[in-house]
């Protein structure tokens, strides 16, 4: 089992790519790999409630571990209580503890 | 005694661009925090971050001079990581990819940072202990 640590940019709203990003997320998890999900920038924008994304509801509903960037939300003046049930909230320290503990870090 | 890990990032985003620029900037620092030595391999746009002749400017729109609109000089950031390796003892290195910094033109870059080429991500991804490629697309 291998450590997959993504760092979630793009947004399905302006990326048709990222609808395949999601898949690849749920694939490696579905295959038994430990799979952590950092949204940053746009990519928080499929975490609010009243967002309608299928694809990131898809994610969200298969297990894997999905995280928000604080201080991208914060940028966006989205609250914490606006995220869906299934969103933590973390920061980009995520991504440096993931580096150091040996996962296989992807940004998209 | 904890090893000191040496973590690599691969960048190619411009100054005054993008979001990610920030991003990657916040991951740098976080690093530092962590106590991990940074190497950092910039290529394409991203040369220009520690191109050492950036101007701030002010803002006539909305009437702000120089010094009030304060704006963000990417080699300014680059020093400020380089004052704090140097004041948490670990090592921060940068290396613009030679090639694109002469397409660019923007040879002058701060002091501290090399010039090299792709042998030097490699060499960089080789000895890192974990190496983060943030591609523009």
């Amino acid at each position: 089992m291998s450590k997959y640590f993504f760092v979630q940019s793009q947004d399905p709203y302006t990326e048709t790519r990222t609808g395949y990003q999601y898949q690849l997320m749920q694939s490696l998890h579905d295959a038994g790999h430990k799979v952590c999900v950092l949204l940053v920038q746009n990519g928080v924008s499929p975490a609010r409630h009243a967002a309608q994304s299928p694809v990131f509801d898809k994610l969200l509903s298969s297990g894997v571990k999905i995280l928000a960037d604080e201080f991208s939300l914060r940028q966006r003046e989205i609250a914490s209580a606006a995220l869906k049930s299934r969103v933590d909230l973390g920061s980009v320290d995520l991504v440096i503890d993931a580096m150091l503990s040996g996962n296989k870090v992807i940004w998209n | 005694m904890t090893e000191t890990k040496t973590l690599t990032f691969a960048f190619m985003d411009p100054p005054f661009e993008h979001e990610r620029t920030v991003t990657f900037f916040r991951l740098l620092d976080s690093a530092l925090e962590h106590g991990a030595n940074v190497r950092v391999f910039a290529y394409e746009g991203a040369v220009a971050l520690s191109f050492a002749k950036q101007q701030p400017h002010g803002n006539a729109v909305h009437g702000r001079e120089t010094e009030e609109e304060d704006h963000p000089m990417s080699r300014e950031w680059v020093a400020a990581m380089q004052a704090k390796a140097i004041e948490k003892n670990l090592s921060f290195e940068w290396i613009n990819c030679g090639l694109c910094v002469d397409e660019r033109g923007v040879n002058e870059v701060i002091d501290g940072c090399g010039r090299g080429g792709p042998p030097d991500l490699w060499r960089y991804a080789s000895e890192a202990f974990n190496t983060l490629t943030i591609g523009t697309r």
